[in-house]
């Protein structure tokens, strides 16, 4: 133990631990408790009447406060998306797969999402997609509720109705 | 020196510091206290060119926390953004900057962060020079008790004296509503108070508190617009000093000297007395005691000028905008908005920031209620 080393010493390793304590705010804490109960909430912009999910407390565009809960619809369309070919740690997927972000019906803004149930090469921007959801008692207020998305069959969009809400 | 532009505070909004609040995010704070500060300036979020943060990612553990505040900062339409890692009060002296250089003629200044989400005291051993003390534990709470005790064996400085600033403190911070302790509490109450870390004792620490902060900025022909008593900025000097705690004389602080020097010559002053009040960014009684005293000042007592009217940090002391609270409070003293804590007739304040352990990165405004430069 007292011996002096007999290489050189190159380096020192020392850990760092910092303890986190996630406080979900206001409005991430409405939007995640109304998922236990398969509504996906959105809040208001009070001058454009846009609506933004996940809620946000003003809007970013008019600066004017989004104070209106509003529920949107658990469909929407695909705006974009990409074909993912490497594996995430801690993420059990196949791979390839589909991320997108969908705009839902009555929401301004998309979300991201996983799609699933459909060939990555079939996914076209524009294609209409309905969530999945985890089976009642089985929902715990967060983003996995949402297990994923999934075609509706119903016919594509045009870009002109999307284009703003990529 | 060659002509520099005045530049004034015209706004301030803060939130009350708490110790915690479970129900909103940072970001959540921050939105009502940026639009409070733009309507106390009677104009839209349009009307301001430049805009800076000092927060920290680490302190409430929201990676890219400070991109999320852009949307509450009304950064639209876009404007130019810097975001520090420091004191917010630094930031101010970024925006400072960029007016002198011509950049700007308005800019936003805000802090924001929670401390009651992540753990200070983790996240501040990390500040330290990583090989042989931040390896050992220290905290800012040793680190400042270091300091404490070289201070006292110098000085002279007993338990008595330290529990008399801490006293003078908490006796001020009850009369501003925006303090998070507002019980004054005597000397002998405090001196009572069990040790956090010796010569520290839990009474002369200041309490773990997180608040929103928004400050407005404005040069010469905009200020006067915005503000019918803008707090025009007379001085400001910033200077650092080394990391290592064992190579500069803790007992002493060399660079709030250097900087007090500076800041004051700048505004036409020789001395820190010939102002009426002084807002200091100290974390302990020792702090303070050294801070006066590098300003030249009576290192404990004196009723004039007034120290720490809003009650300092003892009384509230939220990470990386108790240094931006000074600044807003010396503009409400001088602007005439600090209600039951003013201090009657005051022209001209200073406004200390820190950064670091024990006192190693400083920051003095000067201000007044006069322009300084014609």
């Amino acid at each position: 133990m007292n011996e002096p080393p007999k290489e050189p010493v190159k380096y020192v390793q020392s850990h760092v631990y910092l303890p986190y304590h996630y406080v979900a705010g206001d409005y991430r804490a409405r939007y995640l408790r109304a998922l236990k109960d398969k509504k996906i909430l959105g809040s208001k912009c009070s001058r454009t009447g846009k609506v933004f999910v996940p809620p946000l407390l003003n809007s970013p565009e008019s600066f004017a406060p989004a104070t209106e809960f509003v529920e949107v619809a658990d469909k929407g369309v695909i705006t974009t998306f990409c074909i993912v070919n490497i594996p995430v740690i801690g993420r059990d997927l196949q791979i390839p797969y589909v991320a997108a972000s969908v705009a839902l019906d009555g929401a301004a803004l998309s979300i991201f999402a996983l799609i699933l149930e459909v060939q990555p090469e079939a996914v076209r921007m524009g294609m209409r997609v309905e969530a999945v959801w985890k089976p009642d008692g089985e929902r715990h207020g967060d983003h996995e509720d949402i297990m994923y998305f999934r075609p509706t069959g119903e016919p594509d969009e045009p870009m002109e109705s999307f284009i703003r809400r990529l | 020196m060659s002509k520099l532009r005045n530049v004034a505070v015209v706004g301030f909004a803060q939130a009350p510091i708490v110790a915690c609040d479970e129900h909103h995010t940072a970001q959540e704070m921050l939105y009502p206290q940026v639009r409070r500060a733009l309507a106390d300036c009677g104009v839209e979020r349009d009307a301001i060119d430049y805009q800076v943060a000092g927060s920290a990612d680490y302190i409430d553990g929201r990676p890219f926390g400070f991109v999320a505040a852009l949307d509450v900062m009304g950064s639209w339409p876009p404007r130019q953004d810097l975001h520090l890692e420091m004191d917010a009060a630094f930031a101010a002296y970024y925006a400072w900057l960029r007016m002198q250089a011509g950049d700007c003629d308005s800019a936003m200044v805000v802090g924001y962060g929670k401390v009651s989400e992540g753990s200070p005291e983790h996240v501040l051993n990390l500040q330290l020079e990583p090989y042989y003390l931040a390896a050992i534990g220290l905290d800012v709470k040793s680190t400042a008790a270091l300091q404490a005790s070289a201070y006292m064996a110098r000085s002279g400085a007993t338990d008595d004296d330290l529990a008399e600033i801490a006293a003078h403190n908490r006796a001020a911070g009850a009369r501003n509503p925006d303090a998070q302790v507002r019980q004054a509490a005597t000397a002998e109450e405090l001196r009572r108070t069990p040790w956090a870390v010796q010569p520290l004792r839990t009474g002369y620490l200041p309490p773990v508190g997180e608040s929103a902060v928004c400050l407005i900025l404005a040069a010469e022909g905009k200020a006067e617009k915005l503000c019918s008593q803008p707090v025009w900025i007379h001085g400001l000097d910033q200077r650092a000093e080394m990391q290592a705690l064992g190579g500069r004389d803790l007992s002493r602080s060399a660079s709030t000297a250097l900087a007090a020097q500076k800041a004051l010559a700048m505004a036409g002053l020789s001395r820190a007395d010939e102002v009426d009040l002084l807002e200091l960014s100290a974390a302990t009684p020792a702090e303070e005691m050294i801070v006066r005293e590098a300003m030249g000042l009576d290192a404990k007592g004196s009723t004039r000028p007034a120290i720490n009217p809003s009650g300092g940090p003892l009384t509230g002391h939220p990470i990386l905008m108790t240094g931006l609270i000074r600044l807003g409070e010396v503009f409400r003293q001088l602007s005439g908005g600090a209600g039951a804590h003013a201090v009657a007739g005051a022209r001209r304040g200073i406004a200390h920031a820190s950064q670091g352990h024990c006192l190693q990165h400083n920051l003095v405004f000067v201000l007044g209620r006069e322009r300084r430069w014609s």
